[in-house]
């Protein structure tokens, strides 16, 4: 506290030499932070790790997911807004735009680790020419499938699906083994999960997803038909649980691991998740596929971290955001905690050689994308928002066409505003 | 339906009142039903209480759950305090608020006495949600930002018209020749409604008290939005963490463990002043 | 009235200032993303013209009078038949008091998430109950369609408040006084006509009370659908309040959001007002 009645001197030495600073700091700060709630737990391994070895503590405070956006931006009108600040990477550009987030670009552009970031984050986290944030705790969607059940069903379990068809071909096969076994799974009434899981398929397939402003392309291309039409086959031969119609995500993750699922899309989350509570169970992972072989997408998620406009402590708070890209918390704080690095150069370690799975979500991490869209909370993770109206329109009431143009004006209308 | 002769009566009345008895038996079972059901599955294993049917009795024991709870974050005390101590805060606002104000409502001839009890009970019928921005701004303008006593103001913005109603009628149904009596006496208003009326509206006080106590102990999204510090929050907030994981996946485990958790205190509360209150609410609200 | 000053001032500082804001802000174009030193465009009655014009709202605001318009009658006549059971002062009715006013002290959310719980498809235990007993094949998807998410909303709701109607009633029949039943019963009146004539005329004043309450209360949901349906299916089972919190904090439209609020308000007090006067009428 004492020392920001000098921010401008701070600043000045900040610039000239951001890695030397972190250890002069004059007396030490404690420092507030929000996560929220869903990636508390490798926020709070990383801030613990940064704890170890600075004198300027963190004080982390988890904020339930939904309630996120509401509690920043009341924050910062207010001015009370803590130092630090996680958050779903898919409001950056919201939060950029309205002025709640401190321009760190020339630190940034200073830094030599910044470079190796990768793409999706430095993107989500760029407005006008202008950096706010850095990837903090990354996630990545992928595919899972059971190999008991493939083998069940006389599919070969070392490989799963490579194409949109295959998904639906081998979900019939282990829908045949009947009973309660089911071949395919996707919350249908949680527009968050599909927006992880199935849009990557749409972008894989060739489509354009979200638009930009009210004259962008949205929806384009023949992807968005493909998949809604794969599912709708999947939902009307009943390879679906009855319950996917309704579930806003209760069972997104739980479905696949009581072992009666074949295929479901799903995060790289599921790898530590499986190790911790089914070390036994017998599953593999792909990268979200497109119509061909070869074509694959996933969708950029996790955390990113930015410093609240205003902050009390925003020489400390920088020092942070440098410390996070360095060698020391993406090998000691995430790979080392089976988390994805956000530097490619250390995608490969020591911590995951031999992990296929790793891999297989690292790959994914390069691959994907993440739609640098205003209104994100309206267009799609809203329960009523047109991204999950056109998927049940599409896949419960049988309207692909119609789906699609409704949802496509829908988002329009929104992104225009 | 018509009355049978005398002679017939007495076993009619008595094969009435098995029948009353047996509804009354059943009407328990029906609302025991769903808490007992909780209380049960919130000690399953976390994979029981996940499992496919559902099993009515726990075929495992395990503390796992109350454990998750007990190291949240934060851990269960530092929740639990909060919680305590911002109700503690709420009645002591509700009761020094209301009690004066239906005593005044109920005694004098106020003038527009009607329209001052309008406005008194005006926020029952704002929605809350709807005034949390403006709220937000003004505690913070008044420096009660992230602070118990703030949170504490927040809750007795919603339980103020039911208290009020509750201290006014109460003090309406004392007889007025307690009152008159006192005045006799040569007694102050102050000292009437220390010593001769607090008594007797006693049940009425500790109604508002456990009902400010309710409602502060569940409420959520103030809690939330006020309080910026984890070691901060309050039980509903550390319940909503506990059972929401990525993509709004539900730990049921942990949702039973809270919500029994979050249940206890009002059990406890209400099965002891229960003499008391029932009767505040009796006179309070009849009258 | 120095006795009521500290509550009217009260009131006036943390219900009638932020509620002017409120207004003010209903006249305006804020933006939840708006900084703190943003500009802030006035729009007259522009918000209140797009309400009008918004089927999403008037959708919710129609959902919401159908929802007060269901349960409250199925509490109205609970209440009333569960304080004629238990009227009587026997141990076993007291403690059947006891138990039906015990999830009135549990909070909404709790009770929600609870009933969240036992209408699960997979992990519920009501489903699992109901097809135990032969009512349902197999379990249901309750918030598939609009009708039977609201009816297990209204399950959950009303075995967490029908207590509270229910005491007010037992405080009002108790009231009528015994003597007055009993000369009644003298009399040769049926038990109906008990209820009918004696009973509901003189506890007439705890029924409208229960009902006001009630009725206030449903045009205010919100936790129940928030956690149990989330609005769907497709946006279905929003109501008022839960799309005004959609317009604030989702769609980040402050001013509009509080337009709407503005006149959820107006419809409840002038509801309210016409109860009260109407009651009052038939009292006459």
């Amino acid at each position: 506290m004492k020392m920001t009645s000098l921010p401008g001197f701070r600043r000045l030495l900040l610039t000239a030499s951001v890695a030397a600073f972190s250890a002069s700091a004059v007396e030490a700060e404690t420092l507030s932070m929000w996560v929220r709630e869903s990636a508390a737990d490798p926020g709070k391994l990383m801030v613990d790790l940064w704890n170890t070895s600075h004198d300027n503590k963190i004080e982390l405070t988890a904020i339930p997911d939904s309630q996120m956006i509401t509690k920043l931006a009341t924050s910062v009108q207010a001015g009370n807004a803590p130092d630090l600040v996680s958050f779903d990477l898919i409001y950056m550009p919201d939060f950029m735009k309205a002025g709640f987030l401190t321009d760190v670009t020339d630190q940034l552009n200073a830094d030599p680790h910044y470079a190796n970031h990768i793409q999706a984050y430095k993107d989500i986290a760029t407005y006008e020419g202008k950096i706010y944030g850095v990837g903090f705790t990354p996630d990545v969607s992928v595919l899972a499938w059971n190999k008991d059940l493939f083998k069940a069903a006389g599919l070969d379990p070392e490989k799963g699906p490579q194409t949109i068809a295959e998904v639906v071909e081998d979900a019939r096969k282990i829908r045949a083994l009947g009973g309660d076994t089911y071949g395919f799974w996707f919350s249908g009434a949680c527009p968050g999960c599909n927006i992880f899981v199935t849009s990557p398929m749409m972008v894989a397939a060739g489509s354009k997803m979200l638009p930009k402003n009210g004259t962008d392309d949205a929806l384009t291309g023949d992807g968005v038909k493909t998949v809604l039409e794969a599912l709708k086959t999947m939902w009307d031969e009943g390879m679906i649980p009855a319950n996917a119609e309704t579930d806003t995500g209760a069972n997104f993750v739980s479905a696949f691991t009581t072992g009666k699922i074949g295929i479901a899309g799903t995060g790289g989350f599921l790898i530590s998740l499986m190790a911790r509570e089914h070390p036994d169970f017998n599953y593999g992972l792909t990268v979200l596929p497109g119509v061909e072989a070869g074509q694959v997408s996933a969708f950029v998620g996790g955390d990113v971290v930015a410093i609240p406009a205003k902050g009390k402590n925003e020489a400390a708070a920088r020092e942070f955001l440098t410390w996070v890209l360095s060698d020391d918390a993406q090998l000691n704080g995430l790979a080392k905690n089976s988390i994805l690095t956000t530097r490619t150069d250390l995608a490969d370690n020591e911590y995951t050689k031999g992990n296929d799975k790793v891999l297989t979500t690292a790959k994914a991490l390069s691959v994907g994308y993440v739609p640098w869209v205003f209104h994100f909370a309206d267009m799609v993770n809203s329960d009523s928002s047109p991204w999950i109206g056109m998927l049940q329109q599409a896949i419960f009431d049988g309207d692909v066409d119609g789906a699609i143009t409704d949802a496509r004006a829908a988002m329009l209308e929104i992104a225009g505003r | 339906m018509t009355d049978a002769a005398a002679p017939l009566r007495r076993p009619r009345v008595r094969r009435g009142e098995y029948l009353a008895g047996a509804i009354c038996v059943a009407v328990i079972a029906i609302m025991l039903w769903p808490l007992v059901m909780s209380a049960f599955a919130s000690f399953k294993s976390p994979a029981e209480a996940a499992s496919v049917p559902p099993t009515y009795l726990p075929h495992s024991f395990s503390f796992d759950n109350y454990r998750e709870i007990l190291t949240y974050h934060a851990g269960l005390f530092s929740y639990v305090w909060n919680s305590l101590s911002v109700a503690g805060l709420t009645i002591l606002f509700c009761l020094a608020l209301s009690v004066p104000a239906g005593y005044a409502l109920a005694r004098f001839p106020l003038p527009g006495k009607e329209v001052i009890f309008l406005i008194l009970l005006a926020s029952m019928m704002l929605p809350f949600q709807a005034l949390l921005i403006p709220l937000y701004l003004l505690l913070n303008d008044l420096g009660l930002m992230a602070s118990k006593p703030g949170l504490a103001v927040l809750h007795t913005i919603l339980q103020l018209p039911f208290s009020i109603y509750l201290m006014r009628n109460s003090f309406e149904a004392i007889p007025k020749e307690m009152e008159e009596a006192a005045v006799v006496d040569g007694a102050s208003s102050f000292f009437a409604l220390r010593r001769i009326f607090l008594p007797l509206v006693a049940p009425g006080v500790v109604t508002v008290a456990l009902f400010a106590f309710i409602t502060s102990w569940n409420e959520f999204i103030g809690a939330l939005i006020l309080m910026n510090h984890e070691d901060s929050f309050t039980v509903p907030v550390m319940m909503t963490g506990v059972m929401t994981g990525n993509f709004g996946a539900i730990n049921w485990g942990g949702l039973q463990a809270s919500v029994i958790i979050s249940i206890l205190p009002c059990l406890i509360v209400y099965l002891l002043l229960q003499r008391y209150y029932i009767s505040g609410l009796l006179s309070g609200a009849v009258k | 009235m120095v006795y009521v000053a500290p509550a009217l001032l009260f009131v006036a500082v943390f219900v009638l200032w932020p509620l002017g804001h409120l207004i003010w802000l209903s006249f305006t174009a804020k933006s939840l993303m708006s900084g703190p030193d943003d500009a802030v465009a006035f729009v007259g009655f522009d918000n209140y013209a797009r309400a009008f014009g918004d089927k999403n709202f008037w959708r919710a605001m129609t959902f919401t009078l159908t929802y007060t318009a269901y349960i409250t009658p199925i509490l109205l006549v609970l209440n009333l038949a569960l304080a004629l059971l238990v009227s009587k002062n026997t141990p076993l009715r007291r403690v059947t008091r006891t138990v039906v006013f015990l999830p009135v002290v549990i909070g909404l959310a709790s009770s929600s998430l609870l009933w969240y719980w036992l209408f699960d498809q997979q992990v519920g235990l009501f489903n699992r109950l109901l097809v135990d007993m032969g009512v349902l094949s197999e379990p249901l998807v309750w918030f598939k369609k609009a009708t039977t998410g609201q009816f297990a909303v209204i399950i959950s709701v009303v075995w967490k408040v029908v207590g509270f109607g229910m005491i007010l009633m037992v405080a009002g029949i108790q009231a009528v006084g015994n003597d007055v039943i009993e000369a009644a019963m003298i009399d040769g009146a049926s038990a109906w006509k008990r209820v009918r004539r004696i009973i509901i005329p003189l506890a007439m004043r705890s029924i409208v009370l229960a009902t006001l309450i009630s009725a206030i209360g449903s045009m205010l949901a919100f936790d129940q659908f928030y956690l149990m349906s989330g609005g769907g299916p497709r946006g279905q089972t929003f109501t008022t309040v839960y799309w005004i919190y959609q317009s604030s904090f989702v769609r980040f439209e402050l001013g509009y959001g509080a337009a709407q609020a503005v006149l959820l308000m107006i419809v409840i007090t002038s509801g309210t007002a016409m109860q009260l006067w109407l009651s009052r009428k038939g009292q006459k």
